[in-house]
Parts: structure tokens; C-alpha cells; sequence
């Protein structure tokens, strides 16, 4: 065994240390294999990938948001200047705020794309009914988070779709007005607007995003994504022994034929035959 | 029952329990969901609003010609969160310097209209071509009520209204939803479930300028709905 050989089965030795030590103690890679790797149908398989996406384009909000944070100013007076500074004289401030603008963007649409497989393939029958009603307050977070973000530039854009976006919300019945109220910081867009999006984007709903996201993951891993292997097993073992149980049923019922041949009764409590049963009979 | 009570609570300690759990829930709940529902209180409860309620100039009624409706910018002062007006003076951001909310207000004046919102004649009292100040009370009650005094803000979602010139006929329209209001701000065509929003505190003073406070109309259509809520600009 030459020099190389040594230092790599030595490299080799002190990583499965390291990482055996960190099993022990913590358990953490048994939960990142439990985490990381899924089962999923050979068919289809890239459709799988439309939730890590939303994930993938989540964190990357939450990270250049951070980012954004260091040079934003939430005022009336400043907010516009300092976008104006992150576009222009910020070391790729172009770039990072492009990343949250354009990445809040294809979130929406990934999200859609995500709904629509899970609804298409019944991904969300039973039992992973509550993921579904998860993910549904997880895509209002998300729009509420697109709308009070859109304010935050505090530029013409901006301001008159929140305003259109208020109005509409004043729509809703009996509590409109006081939402509106609520969002505004009293009956007029001001700094106090700009204050409550601000607080909203940044703190609120983000906190509340993450345990959310944290259940929808949780609930994933308990059931599996719908369709895998194991699923369709036991699926086809049900299927069979159904079709096993028909066929017995029918071979008792032809012997029950015989038997009560001129009774009224002979097809018993089988409603299996119900339909060949009515069309004898007609 | 009672013997399966392990823990027998007596009637004064449910009391003290109750008493003593809704002070400990009040005093968690109440200051945090007050301090954030605070604009709420003050204007759905409590009738306030942020918008100083002094008149503020508009312009020049002479201004405004007779096919034409023309818009001036009007700066309300409002009070929110930047704290009390003495404060904001010492700290040399009073009211000179301190917040306003802009609204665009279209004034025009009353023409005859038919039911497809085409112009017929105008009410322009005909003195305002030679008399543009020192208007006597007459002049002042005659303009006062032949002005429409309407605001940009669509009374379907709140979008921008503009005058637009199509084919040498004017009108009024939403750039959001295509909404049309006639040159009167009546309602002609398109989501809009109303008439534009009229303001309804003015006056024509003597120096032939009008001022406005910020309060809409609800319409004489609606005459119900009271003045617009919310506001929002």
C-alpha cells in the first residue's frame, strides 16, 4: 500500500469517527437520511421535485430578504431612496434584490404547478387530507407576504396596488372596514401603512411561515408521498384480495343457483350480482 | 360524581381559580391585541381620522373652462404615528415639514348630459370670464352650486381616473378595469357600481378660489352608504 493509500483509508477512518461520534451524541444522521431521502414512483418522478422547489425558493426569500434588511429603510421619507440605493450603488444589490423580486415571482407560480400535481394526482385523499389544508395556509401566507412586499418600494407601482388591494379586501363583508383599518394604521394610506406591511413582511409572517412549513414536512415524511412503491403494493394486495372475495362470492352464488332454483331468495344478501340478478329478472 | 373527583375543588376555590386565571388572561391578551388594533379602535369606534380637518385651497375656480374638467393636487396634512404636533414642532418636524396625504381632485363643471354620458350645455357662469376675485355672495352661491368637485380615486377599486379624449368627445376613465364616468363624474359604463366620489365639504371664497376638506360622498344614489369607508387615500 503506497503513501496515498495510507492517507486515505487514515481520511477515511477520521470521517466515519467524526461521524459516528455525531450519531451517537445527537442522532443526526440517521434524521438526515430519514429526511433527505424519499421513495418515489420511477413515473413521474420529476414532478416529485415541484416541493423542494417551493422550499429551494423560500429560503432563498428568506435569505436575500436578510440580506435586503442590512440597507432598507421602512420610512415614508427613505424607503424609496434606499431601494433606490440597493438598485444602484449597492455591491450586487441589483442581483440580490433581483433574486427576492424575481424569485417571489416563480414561487407563486412553482406553488400553482405543486397544487396542481398533488390535485391531479389525489395526493391529498386520506390520509394526507390535513397536509393539503397545511399547504392551503401556506399559499395564503405566501400571497399575503407577495402583497404587503409590494408596498415596500413605496413607488407609484407599489402604492396603487395596495390600494386597489385594500379596496378590494374592503369588500369583505362586516369586517372589511376594520381590516383595512387595521392594515393602514388608521383611514389613510401614510407612514403608518408603510410601518404595518413592514413589520408584517418582515416579522410576522415569515415567523409564521416556518412552523407551518415544518408541520407540511412533518406530515410528508409520516405518510410518504402519495404513489410510492409501498403504497401501490399494498394497494394491488388489497385489489387482489378483493377480486379474490368477488370470485369466491360469485362461485357460492352458482352453487346457490342450484340449490334454490325455483326459491325467491337465492341470491342472498349479495349485492355484488344485484344487476345480473334485476336483469334475469326482467 | 363526586367520588370520582380526586381532587375536590370547593366553590370559593373555582372562584379564585376563575377570578384569578381571567386577570392573569386579561392582562396577557388585552395590552398586546389594543396596541396593535389601536388605529381600529380610533376609527371605527371611536369616529377619528388622521386627515386634518381644515379646508385646504384647491384653486383658481376661473381655472376651469367649460368642456373640460381640470385636476389640482391638494395636500391634507395627516397625523399617524409620527407623534404629537408639539413634539413634532421641537423637533423641527412640525407641520410645515410633516406628513400629507395628496389627492388629485377633478373639478368641472355641471353640463347637461344625456344618457350615454354625451355633453350637452354647460353651467360655467359666463361672469368668471371678467370677474376672477372680489366675488360677491350671489357669484359664490352660483358657482358653489354648479361645480362638481370629484375625486380621481374609482369608485369600483380606487385606480386612478383620467381624462381622456376619444374621437373629440371627452370622458373620464379607469386605466385598472375600464370604468367611464361622464364629465358630471356620473357613471356611463363599465364595473364601477356607482358615480365618481364627490367631495362634500366646500366652499367658494371670495378671492374666487375654492377649498375642500377631505370627506367623499357616498353619491345620490346611494345616499345609504354614508360617507366613503374606508377612505384609504
Amino acid at each position: 500500500m503506497g503513501m496515498i493509500g495510507r492517507v486515505r483509508s487514515q481520511t477515511a477512518d477520521a470521517s466515519k469517527f467524526v461521524v459516528d461520534w455525531m450519531e451517537h451524541r445527537t442522532g443526526i444522521v440517521t434524521l438526515t437520511e430519514h429526511f433527505l431521502y424519499e421513495p418515489v414512483p420511477k413515473r413521474g418522478a420529476w414532478l416529485y421535485t415541484l416541493g423542494s422547489a417551493t422550499l429551494f425558493l423560500i429560503t432563498l426569500q428568506f435569505l436575500t430578504g436578510i440580506l435586503l434588511l442590512f440597507y432598507y429603510v421602512p420610512s415614508i421619507e427613505d424607503a424609496w431612496n434606499s431601494v433606490y440605493y440597493i438598485q444602484e450603488e449597492a455591491y450586487f444589490g441589483a442581483l440580490i434584490r433581483g433574486i427576492h423580486y424575481w424569485s417571489a415571482n416563480f414561487l407563486l407560480a412553482v406553488i400553482g404547478l405543486h397544487m396542481a400535481q398533488v390535485f391531479f394526482s389525489g395526493g391529498y385523499k386520506a390520509p394526507r387530507e390535513l397536509n393539503w389544508v397545511v399547504g392551503v395556509i401556506l399559499l395564503l401566507l405566501v400571497i399575503v407576504l407577495a402583497f404587503t412586499g409590494y408596498l415596500l418600494r413605496w413607488d407609484q407601482d407599489g402604492f396603487w396596488a395596495s390600494v386597489v388591494g385594500m379596496k378590494i379586501g374592503s369588500y369583505t363583508p362586516f369586517v372589511g372596514g376594520a381590516t383595512i383599518h387595521f392594515l393602514l394604521g388608521g383611514d389613510v394610506v401614510g407612514p403608518a401603512t408603510l410601518s404595518r406591511f413592514f413589520a408584517l413582511h418582515v416579522w410576522l409572517l415569515p415567523a409564521a411561515l416556518a412552523p407551518f412549513i415544518g408541520i407540511h414536512l412533518y406530515l410528508l415524511r409520516r405518510h410518504g408521498v402519495f404513489g410510492s412503491e409501498f403504497e401501490y403494493t399494498e394497494r394491488l394486495a388489497k385489489l387482489h384480495e378483493n377480486q379474490r372475495l368477488e370470485e369466491y362470492a360469485r362461485y357460492e352464488l352458482d352453487e346457490g343457483e342450484e340449490e334454490y332454483e325455483d326459491g325467491e331468495n337465492g341470491y342472498g344478501d349479495d349485492y355484488g350480482d344485484r344487476g345480473d340478478y334485476e336483469d334475469r329478472r326482467s | 360524581m363526586a367520588e370520582l373527583q380526586k381532587d375536590p375543588i370547593t366553590r370559593s376555590d373555582f372562584i379564585g381559580f376563575t377570578v384569578f386565571g381571567g386577570l392573569i388572561g386579561a392582562a396577557l391578551t388585552i395590552p398586546p391585541i389594543a396596541f396593535l388594533l389601536h388605529p381600529v379602535i380610533d376609527v371605527d369606534v371611536l369616529g377619528e381620522t388622521d386627515v386634518d380637518q381644515e379646508y385646504q385651497e384647491v384653486g383658481p375656480i376661473s381655472e376651469v373652462p367649460a368642456d373640460e374638467p381640470v385636476v389640482f393636487n391638494v395636500d391634507f396634512p395627516i397625523r399617524q404615528i409620527y407623534g404629537d404636533e408639539e413634539i413634532q414642532d421641537l423637533s423641527g418636524q412640525g407641520e410645515g415639514s410633516g406628513t400629507t396625504l395628496t389627492n388629485a381632485v377633478w373639478l368641472s363643471w355641471r353640463t347637461e348630459t344625456d344618457e350615454d354620458g354625451h355633453a350637452g350645455e354647460s353651467f360655467r357662469p359666463e361672469w368668471l370670464d371678467e370677474t376672477t376675485e372680489g366675488l360677491t355672495p350671489e357669484q359664490i352661491s352660483e358657482a358653489e352650486e354648479n361645480l362638481n368637485i370629484l375625486s380621481n380615486s374609482c369608485a369600483h377599486l380606487g385606480c386612478p381616473v383620467r381624462w381622456v379624449l376619444i374621437e373629440g368627445e371627452g370622458e373620464f376613465l379607469c386605466p385598472c378595469h375600464g370604468g367611464i364616468y361622464d364629465i358630471n363624474g356620473g357613471y356611463v359604463a363599465g364595473p364601477p357600481p356607482r358615480d365618481m366620489y364627490r367631495y362634500v365639504d366646500y366652499e367658494v371664497r371670495e378671492n374666487g378660489r375654492l377649498y375642500i376638506r377631505h370627506e367623499y360622498d357616498a353619491g345620490s344614489e346611494y345616499p345609504e352608504n354614508g360617507p366613503q369607508q374606508p377612505y384609504v387615500v
